[in-house]
């Protein structure tokens, strides 16, 4: 069978017009698709950060400021919280760990300058106290 | 004198007929086009001596040839007729293929389906010139310009097909540069080959890591049926893109694709030997799929220039013949064609949007081919 009516006996304009179509519709679906993932991924992007909560400090966690005054008196109130969670008379390199650990800025030269400010006072060998 | 006369007559000189001479011809003309001209020549070179070792001939019952039971070319045929080979290619394509361009620009996508056009073309003239209807359907599929998805659906539906299908599907693929710029030249005007693109958003690697997986299950869910090539393809690419195994997507892109293809180029090759080649059947397919990529370049350049008409921004309608399934080959043409005309003119990104799109869409139609000769 040859011509026209081999197409038709074998369904070929059915299979002509419907596989194009096919083709055609799956790839616009698939563009359409692909055009709005930016927003999609920007979305989720947003939603995944609001949803992040913040990380819960544990009650002995103390919030170190950004920025450090000045003030000598003014650094050690702020210092005053590390001194409370330690036992009287201390090291030096005690109250320089928690520093660190609590994320305060320049310890070894705060705590220098605390000394020289006789908030720190020398009690006996490498001992420590506050000077309230 | 007696076992020097059989000896002789055993030998291949003896053998021959005309059309293994026909054939080895054709064999030495693709391995000079591969060597000398460099058309395609990872894939002329494999098919050439392909053909040049599947047409010298043979005694018959030696289990020497291809199509022989238990001959070493049998064996390594299985991967085609089987068409394991076009889903390890696609693996390979896949690890390669850079979406970004597409994923900046989807409406590129759009020449990419549309380009396609030639297969359904090409199904109804097969039809109308006595093939039967999966026959038809394999020859369709050369318009999809992409040899492993010819190979494919014809191993499935019309496996005696295969030599001339495969032939005839990269032969075109491999002339490109004579078969696509005319016609390029032909439908656009001097001022259309001049359009620049504008340069295309940037895609985030979360955008390019979801494609694969968004791409997988639309098609796939459309077409069942080219599970096994866009399956590989798009695992291939997230490979890719996802970084964390890089060492598996070097090897997919490189080592797996590279024996697929000489082992698919050398056993096609091999496939067409001149007795079951040399056939009126075979010229037929041919000059079929010359008219399929023919036509599926020409829709594909036609399709752009319609969209233009309705869009604020205009593409290069040169791009269309990009959205043919021939990757690298026709988005170079697209390019090359495009700087004749404007040296500042750069199309290649933009068509290699167009090109993979093309993959995607020659896939489904053979998908959709398959599905309907079930």
């Amino acid at each position: 069978m040859y011509g026209l009516e081999a197409i038709s006996a074998n369904n070929g304009w059915a299979m002509a017009i419907i596989g194009p179509l096919i083709v055609m519709s799956g790839l616009t679906i698939l563009a359409i698709i692909i055009s709005q993932l930016h927003k999609l991924v920007a979305l989720f992007d947003k939603k995944a950060k609001q949803t992040t909560e913040p990380p819960i400090k544990s009650k002995d966690e103390i919030s170190a400021p950004n920025i450090f005054p000045n003030d000598i008196l003014k650094t050690a109130k702020i210092y005053q919280v590390l001194i409370d969670k330690l036992e009287q008379p201390f090291e030096l390199s005690d109250l320089y760990q928690v520093a660190v650990q609590n994320n305060f800025p320049h310890p070894i030269l705060t705590v220098s300058r605390l000394r020289d400010a006789g908030i720190l006072i020398r009690e006996s060998e490498g001992l420590f106290i506050w000077n309230r | 004198m007696e076992l020097l006369l059989q000896f002789l007559s055993n030998t291949g000189f003896y053998l021959a007929d005309y059309r293994n001479f026909v054939m080895l011809a054709i064999g030495s003309l693709f391995v000079y086009l591969a060597i000398a001209k460099k058309y395609e020549p990872l894939l002329l070179l494999p098919i050439g001596f392909g053909v040049l070792i599947g047409n010298i001939p043979f005694f018959k019952g030696f289990g020497l040839g291809i199509y022989e039971p238990n001959s070493v070319l049998h064996y390594l045929y299985f991967g085609v007729t089987t068409g394991v080979y076009p889903s390890i290619v696609f693996l390979g394509l896949g690890a390669m293929t850079d979406f970004s361009s597409l994923l900046a620009r989807p409406k590129l996508m759009l020449l990419g389906a549309a380009a396609q056009t030639g297969i359904w073309v090409t199904l109804l003239s097969a039809m109308a010139l006595g093939f039967m209807p999966k026959e038809a359907a394999s020859i369709a599929i050369i318009g999809g310009a992409d040899g492993p998805t010819s190979i494919f659906l014809t191993a499935k539906l019309a496996p005696h097909l295969i030599g001339p299908i495969a032939i005839a599907a990269y032969s075109y693929m491999a002339l490109i540069p004579i078969i696509q710029p005319p016609i390029m030249r032909l439908l656009t005007t001097r001022q259309e080959r001049r359009i620049h693109m504008s340069e295309p958003r940037e895609v985030s690697k979360k955008e390019l890591m979801v494609f694969p997986v968004i791409g997988l299950f639309l098609c796939c869910f459309l077409a069942p049926a080219s599970i096994p090539l866009l399956g590989t393809f798009f695992f291939g690419n997230i490979m890719k893109e996802s970084g964390v195994v890089d060492r598996l997507a070097n090897t997919a892109r490189s080592a797996v694709i590279d024996t697929a293809t000489i082992f698919l180029g050398l056993t096609v090759g091999a496939s067409t030997q001149g007795d079951v080649f040399l056939t009126p059947k075979s010229v037929s397919i041919f000059l079929l799929g010359a008219v399929a990529f023919s036509i599926a370049t020409a829709s594909g350049i036609i399709f752009a220039k319609i969209m233009n008409l309705f869009m604020k921004e205009k593409i290069n309608p040169l791009l269309g013949a990009a959205g043919v399934s021939a990757v690298p080959g026709s988005a170079r043409e697209v390019h090359l064609v495009g700087l004749k005309e404007d040296p500042t003119n750069f199309l290649l990104m933009h068509a290699m949007a167009c090109n993979s799109s093309g993959v995607i869409g020659s896939a489904i139609c053979a998908g959709i081919l398959w599905s309907f000769m079930m």
